[in-house]
């Protein structure tokens, strides 16, 4: 159904529905080709359709085929009768609470979120399909029962779901959605089961349509001239050679670049590299070195009496730690790191020719903050932007900022040449305008009593607030907590009695925005490779001494457990692994990783890795398996290679020449259990990545007998290591 | 003027002989399955079969084309179903699959040299097209899976 979500719902407002606290009330009157709308998360057409709200956006994770999947439960719907419609507006009332109800797809929240809502939406349906039904056959609801697509009565009486809603629900009454009841797990034929993704096939024969793809009638291209440093702005510029090429539109200059505007990209392009612009150097960023950056964040964490926003705190860390028999600290350090999601930014918009609306083409992770973007660029309402939100060509948290610049230089351009125009941003501005995952340097102090455990932990991480950069409204209402700066370091699946760990929030030098696994993409590091160093000291396996800490978290016991039966992990000896126990948010993974080094090249080579996830209930069990394995690989890939230099405000990788990320080759063999247990689904979309790099770098002091505390583990730090 | 033939048929185009092959592909001749990635023969996106070769159409220009057969993705079946895209499928590889139309495209050209390739030799070949979802394992069993079924 091409059908406008929400042009028909504001259409019917009034006349099918009133819409209460908990959902729908009441269903009035409807014709016989009127198709039935039970609450505002699916139609049913008398033809037999059922179309399903898509509430988030899909960058690879499934949400656009698992969560219909979730409604189709509870409606006992048949799974090829469901068309998934994308939502396209800032509509709140489908909005994901745990990010304040903006439209925003992120933090392996979707399924997380919207498994109650979207389960007790298919079971308001139901339930008024059933008492059409019993009204039709003069039989009391509690007599029918569903199967896929149709109720049955109790005497062979037989209805498809099309049929039914032609009939209308006039006068009928939609259940409350918290009283809703819900079906059974034990008969759940979708949930759990495994249903083929619904982009699969589009996306293995050339037809998924990405940003990038968009064409429409009279679009021209352009190609963005960026100012070479944050803050810096166009002060002047040459254009006459840019001018005179074939192709060329216009030429546009926009807040912090110089747009080139062509009938071809190629022309875009090409003249793109004739302009001569002027750009201002007044920029503090200027001053900016990665090196020097790193080096200011780990004095903060190594200063004496350093101490920060307070981010998990239990009993007293501190005092704990200095009462204790034994006192021990380390110092981590991890770089920026670019997402490098292979489709590169791009969007189309085209801007009305009195300026008062928009329409766009994007592939981003929040509707919400899109529609804005547009809407605060021309000064307009945001109901007078129409989004067009596309499939992306991967997202890991790059495509989630308040003001998606690339969206804003296409509507710039498009109401500079009064037509609809694609901004892409070839590969080198993608890394070089990246946004990255902030340099971090992390303290970690801890006590150990004189038999071996764990008294007091003090994680502090010296890092600057990402939200603060990517998104500052978020930032006024959440500060101090910065959950992108922090995830993981709470430790939350241990049993710490006496911990605390702290966000010292350090100046910003470079762009920020979050990145796979957020926070735990490091803190998990340090806390892990730290409890490798801890174990040491205290003269345990760093199996037994995480397995002393999980008394009180059997679900995690059984991960740690697992994990060391499926790598044999009581007998590798001349084997060299590395254990590991993190996760992201509420879902818990155990890591195993089995390395072999090159000590002569510095070469890592991750050659299997074992792991066993507890992300509660799946949904799509071959989906979150997939999800997992590809957790795993970026954590790899960030474990050994992903780094970001800034020299002078400027970023010095531009391509995947120097910016590498994992090959078919580096992949290890992959053993992956996925615990089946009874409890909300938490998400599977970056659970793999966190426990990864500490895996490998325990590993590898398995193998070679010395640490790894500087995150990438890039040849010249691992000869470091080892002297060669 | 450059004449080819593209995915069986003769087309004729008259962009300059030094723009892109992709970009003539992608928007002159509107088949969009064929992916920018990176412009520089790192990430395989771009994957196409020149004369049978898989090729980095990012890499090549229109009119080093002239009289050779392009296939893209569009044109590697009839029908979609392809052995190496069923497999594809049956695997359930992408998750974003923006990388895949190359990853396929890689595949199908390897196959149509190798039938039967060991492990060693997909992950080899394989390993010049990035996939940043991680994919890799799933990428590597539709080989085996679509090998054992040409």
């Amino acid at each position: 159904m091409s059908l406008n979500r929400r042009a028909f719902l504001q259409g019917a407002t009034g006349l099918t529905f009133l819409v209460g606290a908990t959902g729908v009330t009441a269903v009035h009157a409807a014709g016989s080709d009127t198709p039935l709308d039970v609450n505002m998360w699916l139609t049913i057409y008398p033809d037999g359709t059922i179309t399903v709200i898509h509430p988030s956006t899909e960058m690879g994770q499934s949400s656009y085929s698992t969560l219909p999947q979730i409604l189709a439960e509870e409606l006992d719907a048949a799974w090829e009768d469901v068309e998934i419609e994308q939502l396209n507006a800032d509509d709140r009332r489908f909005g994901n609470q745990l990010f304040g109800g903006v439209l925003y797809t992120a933090g392996s929240t979707g399924t997380q979120f919207y498994f109650d809502p979207m389960r007790r939406a298919g079971a308001q349906a139901r339930n008024v399909l059933l008492q059409i039904a019993a009204r039709a056959w003069g039989l009391e609801p509690s007599s029918l029962r569903t199967e896929p697509s149709r109720v049955l009565g109790p005497d062979g009486q037989s209805a498809r779901y099309g049929d039914l809603a032609a009939l209308g629900a006039d006068g009928l009454t939609v259940p409350d959605a918290a009283a809703v009841p819900l079906k059974d797990p034990a008969a759940f034929r979708i949930i759990g089961h495994d249903l083929p993704r619904r982009d699969v096939p589009a996306k293995s024969t050339g037809q998924a349509v990405y940003a990038i793809d968009v064409d429409v009638p009279g679009m021209a291209y352009a190609a963005v001239l960026r100012a070479p440093v944050e803050d810096e702005i166009p002060l002047g510029v040459e254009d006459a050679a840019a001018r005179e090429t074939p192709g060329v539109i216009d030429i546009v200059t926009l807040p912090d670049g110089v747009a080139v505007v062509a009938t071809s990209l190629w022309a875009a392009l090409g003249a793109r590299g004739l302009l001569e612009v002027t750009w201002s150097e007044t920029s503090p960023f200027r001053a900016s070195n990665s090196a020097d950056t790193l080096a200011e964040y780990a004095a903060a964490a190594n200063a004496p009496d350093a101490a920060g926003a307070v981010w998990a705190e239990k009993g007293d860390a501190p005092g704990a730690i200095a009462a204790a028999t034994t006192q021990f600290s380390q110092l981590y350090l991890s770089d920026y790191a670019y997402h490098a999601q292979i489709e590169p930014m791009a969007a189309v918009a085209d801007v009305d020719a009195d300026g008062q609306g928009a329409e766009v083409w994007a592939g981003t992770q929040t509707q919400s903050w899109t529609i804005r973007t547009v809407a605060e660029t021309l000064g307009i309402p945001t109901q007078n932007v129409r989004l067009n939100m596309m499939t992306m060509g991967g997202g890991f948290g790059r495509r989630t900022a308040l003001m998606q610049n690339y969206v804003r230089d296409a509507v710039l351009c498009s109401q500079a040449v009064g037509r609809p125009v694609k901004v892409i941003w070839p590969r080198e501005d993608d890394v070089r305008q990246g946004t990255f995952r902030p340099a971090a340097a992390q303290k970690i102090e801890a006590g150990l009593t004189s038999d071996g455990k764990l008294d007091g932990w003090y994680h502090k991480v010296a890092t600057p607030a990402v939200i603060a950069f990517f998104n500052p409204l978020r930032w006024a209402a959440a500060q101090p907590n910065d959950v992108i700066s922090m995830r993981g370091a709470e430790s939350k699946f241990y049993d710490i009695k006496d911990f605390r760990a702290d966000h010292i929030i350090t100046e910003r030098h470079a762009r920020l925005s979050p990145y796979r696994g957020i926070g735990a993409s490091y803190t998990a590091f340090a806390a892990e490779a730290f409890m490798d160093e801890l174990a040491e000291r205290a003269g345990r396996d760093p199996l037994d001494f995480r397995l002393d800490l999980v008394q009180d978290n059997p679900r995690g016991r059984h991960l740690l457990e697992t994990v060391a039966d499926m790598s044999d992990w009581r007998n590798r000896s001349g084997r060299a692994l590395g254990l590991s126990f993190a996760g992201y948010s509420s879902s818990m993974a155990a890591g195993v990783a089995e390395v072999a080094v090159d000590p002569a090249r510095g070469e890592i080579q991750v050659t299997k890795f074992w792991a066993a996830i507890d992300a509660g209930l799946i949904v799509a069990p071959d989906n979150a398996r997939n999800q997992i394995e590809g957790g795993i690989a970026f954590g790899i890939s960030m474990a050994l290679s992903e780094k970001i230099d800034i020299e002078h405000g400027e970023v010095v990788q531009e391509n995947f020449y120097d910016y590498e990320i994992t090959r078919a080759f580096q992949m290890p063999a992959l053993e992956i259990y996925i615990a089946e247990v009874d409890a909300p689904p938490v998400g599977v979309g970056e659970v793999g990545t966190p426990m990864v790099p500490s895996a490998i770098a325990n590993a590898f002091y398995a193998a070679h007998g010395k640490r790894l505390r500087h995150m990438p583990f890039t040849p010249d730090r691992v000869t470091e290591a080892l002297g060669t | 003027m450059t004449q080819f033939t593209l995915n069986g048929r003769p087309v004729e185009v008259d962009n300059a002989p030094d723009e892109m092959l992709l970009l003539v592909l992608r928007d002159t001749l509107k088949l969009k399955g064929t992916k920018y990635g990176c412009g520089a023969a790192m990430c395989g996106a771009c994957t196409v079969h020149v004369d049978g070769v898989a090729s980095f159409s990012c890499q090549m220009s229109v009119g080093d084309v002239e009289g050779s057969e392009v296939t893209t993705i569009e044109g590697l079946s009839q029908d979609g179903l392809h052995p190496v895209q069923q497999a594809w499928i049956d695997e359930q590889v992408a998750q974003c699959g923006y990388c895949q139309s190359g990853q396929i495209m890689r595949a199908a050209a390897l196959l149509a040299d190798n039938p039967n390739p060991t492990r060693a030799e997909i992950v080899d070949e394989m390993s010049a097209n990035l996939c940043r979802c991680g994919t890799y394992a799933r990428i590597i069993k539709a080989v085996e899976r679509a090998a054992a079924e040409v």
